[in-house]
């Protein structure tokens, strides 16, 4: 079992991967309570235009995929605050458009390989040592940010009115934690893929809140879980050479139905 | 001697919505240590003109000033304490015990990087006992019954230490025993630490005797100094219909 460890990529699968869990499920948790899950699909497909971009470029794809999910999530946000538009209709809009860019750009670089599909479903293999830097990197500035503005967040995501009229800088907490999920998701995508990234999110949250616990609590459960599922699911991935993405994503379904089962009600 | 700036001060205060006129041209003042009730019909205003104050809405012309300070320039927000009329729709699935969500009233008044100082808790501690809600603070909000989440919210709103609370409805789905002690509660509020307390009611005859200032809000304003002589039946009348009589006889016998 432990074999595995003597390979490098493993290792840093790993590394990478419980960097990935830790951030998905606390960023994950404000997402899924303020009833915003979907926007980490589109945002998925909006990284999807940076790898694209990336793999025709030569350059690093996990740079461009940082900044075209940044780029999304604030044209995102822009479109919903100032011309009032439905949360869910722009996300919509966004996601098919990003994917619709992406494979256009694919397309006429002649690019539809393996590659891609690994940034589709996640790889175990495509870790890079470049890669875990910039894993790192951000993954840190997102940990402190979440960090800082945990309790912030946290009112906003229950009462945003009262937490408003209490002096809290609603709008741009909003715009920071989007930021950080786009950042997130971006980061994501070697491991998990960018068609699985949204369960990641959103999976590890709802299943912690069928334990019905306090908000601390319920985070706790939420990154156990994150963190399970990628140990499991990365293993499984090792073991049986199948997409990583695919097995965490599945691992954490499992989850999902254990949770629900557990707590009948 | 001290000039003592208004809590509020309002001066032709008009909202419109989609063309519609929800207030017009309102003007009030409030001051510190002034116990208000706001009341008026369904639609009238009431709730608008609490937004307005709290800067939720923007108003289409007209000035604010919270302090002295005109509204878009006031920062002193943890002073003013809010209670909504929707507390009860908030998401009863929401992970927050009672003690978490209490905590919030903190928040915004602490560092961004500061732990919670002796302070906080001691501000936590004494609003939770005010409202009686330590005994409940380990169980979650959802679980919470009208009059226990009320409290809850109230007690979250206490927690910043505010000179000003101001609540929406503070009954809706609240028993006749729990609402007595509440409005007493208000009273000691007001009376033992100087807080301007601003309500929206409909529960004319339990407040009559005792508040200081009575607003009548239906899209204009009708401020009365002194309640007992303001609420005739003619004004009551004109803002409620028939109904109002009923009310304000049966407060007499």
């Amino acid at each position: 079992m432990l074999e595995m460890f003597s390979y490098d990529f493993m290792i840093r699968a790993f590394v990478a991967g419980i960097i990935i869990a830790i951030l998905a499920a606390i960023s994950g948790s404000f997402i899924v309570l303020r009833r915003y899950s979907m926007i980490t699909e589109t945002l998925a497909h909006s990284a999807l235009v940076g790898v694209a971009v990336g793999v025709i470029a030569g350059s690093n794809p996990l740079w461009m995929a940082v900044v075209a999910a940044l780029l999304s999530a604030w044209i995102i946000e822009y479109l919903r605050s100032y011309f009032h538009l439905y949360s869910d209709s722009v996300l919509a809009i966004m996601l098919s458009g990003s994917l619709a860019l992406a494979v256009i750009i694919v397309s006429l670089a002649g690019a539809f390989n393996s590659s891609l599909f690994s940034y589709l479903f996640g790889s175990i293999l495509s870790v890079t040592e470049n890669d875990l830097v910039v894993m790192s990197l951000f993954g840190v500035i997102a940990l402190s940010l979440l960090g800082v503005f945990y309790k912030q967040l946290y009112f906003i995501a229950y009462d945003e009115e009262v937490a408003r009229t209490s002096g809290i800088k609603v709008d741009m907490l909003n715009f920071l934690l989007v930021s950080i999920v786009a950042i997130i998701i971006a980061l994501s995508i070697r491991i998990v893929g960018t068609l699985l990234i949204g369960a990641m999110m959103v999976i590890p949250t709802v299943a912690a809140l069928r334990f019905r616990q306090g908000f601390a609590k319920t985070i706790l459960i939420a990154l156990l879980f994150s963190v399970v599922a990628v140990i499991v699911g990365m293993s499984s991935s090792y073991f049986f050479s199948l997409p990583s993405g695919a097995t965490i994503v599945l691992t954490l379904l499992f989850i999902f139905i254990f949770s629900l089962i557990v707590n009948r009600r | 001697m001290k000039f003592i700036s208004p809590v509020f001060e309002v001066s032709n205060l008009t909202f419109r919505a989609n063309e519609q006129s929800i207030l017009e041209e309102i003007s009030l003042t409030i001051l510190p240590g002034d116990y208000c009730a706001i009341i008026g019909p369904n639609g009238g205003g009431k709730t608008t003109l609490i937004r307005l104050l709290l800067g939720l809405e923007k108003p289409t012309s007209g000035q604010i000033k919270l302090f002295g300070q005109p509204i878009n320039k006031f920062k002193r927000w943890s002073k003013i304490g809010y209670v909504p009329q929707r507390a009860a729709g908030l998401d009863q699935n929401f992970p927050a015990t009672v003690l978490e969500v209490v905590k919030m009233g903190r928040i915004a008044t602490q560092g961004l990087f500061a732990k919670a100082t002796r302070e906080d808790r001691e501000a936590i501690e004494e609003a939770m006992i005010k409202m009686d809600v330590t005994d409940i603070q380990n169980k979650l909000v959802g679980e919470l019954s009208g009059g226990q989440r009320q409290r809850v919210m109230i007690a979250r709103a206490l927690a910043s230490k505010p000179e000003v609370l101001i609540l929406d409805e503070p009954n809706t789905g609240v028993d006749v025993i729990s609402q007595k002690r509440f409005y007493k509660l208000l009273k000691e509020l007001n009376a033992q630490e100087k807080m301007t307390i601003i309500f929206i009611t409909h529960d004319i005859g339990v407040i009559v005797d005792d508040i200081g200032r009575l607003f009548t809000v239906n899209q204009t304003l009708l401020t009365c100094n002194n309640p007992k002589e303001a609420i005739s039946c003619d004004d009551m009348s004109a803002l409620y219909g028939i109904d109002a009589h009923l009310i304000h006889n049966h407060h007499h016998h």
